[in-house]
């Protein structure tokens, strides 16, 4: 499975859900998969990603849907007991897991290793889990996701591929027409 | 009010509804009394810099919020608020409780203590302290006023003579 072809299903099936995505690749093909009000790129801070997308799920009704990296949610594992302990029925986390730093030089990652993130999402109380291998499967869990209360913690096994040009670098533009689509 | 009571009222007087703080025995005073507030909704977070992608994330959809934390772990959030607060104009005030102090038992929390007003002035980011009680509903209120139309995180220091510091 590669990384833009299962982002660009997930964004035909979402709506008009808010999406966060991760720093580098995954904020740069979620552009190039569709530029939209709710999408919420980050360009930095690294390991956030999932732990903006809680603060967005404990403030709004509305299911919001995290893109994150294997690499950078190592960075920041607390974060998975952060949501483990919040609950946050409307948060669906999709972790794309290439098992590397790929935009560092492609080092390995410790999910190369042994380390199985879905465990550990499980291991911090989160009960929706699934580990993927391809669009299928990951569209099937998806959609499951969308329908039945989270949280939802999804690894999505990728391939890494060719980087697409990388997108515009807006961040403060992309705050403040999502937060705008939010009504303020 | 005594000074935690203060902070609360100024925080709902400005809509800020969602703290995310890491625990400090000083803060403490504070956030137990978040905590008990329906008005609050207090999520614990295992790192500072967590802490501040939850603020950030409730803001991006509409929502205030307040982040608690202690000097020592400032450290652990200069790259969230250089590369996704400073950049995207996210405002959050930041309650830090400075260690290295008056009083200070402990030479571990001098350094940073220390550091914490220097990293602010070199982001950019403006910070207020907070040692007395007269006019403090004054300050922080203003401060949060400024945060939210300048729409750049500040923070707030806490300091012993606030109030009474840790015991050793």
């Amino acid at each position: 499975m590669h990384r833009f072809s299962a982002t660009k299903m997930l964004l035909e099936h979402l709506g008009d859900r808010p999406v966060v995505a991760n720093l580098g690749p995954s904020t740069d093909e979620l552009w190039h998969s569709g530029d939209r009000d709710r999408n919420f790129y980050t360009y930095g801070s690294m390991g956030l990603c999932s732990s903006i997308a809680l603060g967005m799920a404990l403030s709004t009704d509305e299911q919001v849907i995290s893109l994150d990296g294997d690499g950078s949610l190592l960075m920041n594992m607390g974060t998975i007991g952060t949501i483990g302990r919040e609950v946050p029925s409307n948060l669906i986390v999709v972790v794309w897991d290439n098992e590397q730093w790929a935009q560092t030089g492609y080092q390995a990652s410790h999910t190369a290793f042994g380390t199985d993130l879905e465990q550990v999402a499980r291991g911090c109380g989160i009960e929706k889990t699934a580990t993927v291998r391809d669009e299928e499967e990951l569209l099937s869990v998806f959609h499951q996701a969308l329908d039945e209360e989270g949280p939802w913690f999804i690894v999505a096994k990728i391939q890494e591929e060719e980087y697409l040009p990388v997108s515009p670098v807006e961040p403060e533009m992309t705050l403040y027409r999502f937060r705008k689509s939010f009504g303020d | 009010m005594n000074w935690a009571e203060t902070i609360t009222q100024s925080l709902k007087d400005n809509d800020v509804s969602l703290v995310a703080y890491v625990p400090d025995i000083s803060i403490h005073q504070v956030t137990k009394i978040l905590q008990d507030d329906p008005y609050f909704h207090v999520v614990s977070a295992t790192r500072e810099e967590e802490a501040i992608g939850i603020a950030a994330g409730a803001y991006a959809v509409g929502r205030n919020a307040a982040v608690f934390m202690q000097s020592s772990g400032f450290g652990n959030c200069i790259n969230a608020l250089a590369s996704l607060c400073i950049p995207c104009r996210i405002p959050i005030p930041m309650f830090i409780n400075m260690r290295g102090e008056v009083g200070e038992f402990n030479i571990a929390q001098v350094a940073m203590g220390r550091a914490t007003r220097p990293i602010l002035d070199v982001l950019g980011l403006p910070y207020y302290t907070l040692d007395t009680v007269d006019r403090l509903d004054q300050q922080v209120s203003g401060a949060l006023q400024l945060c939210y139309a300048s729409r750049q995180p500040l923070a707030l220091c806490l300091t012993p003579m606030l109030h009474g510091g840790k015991i050793a």
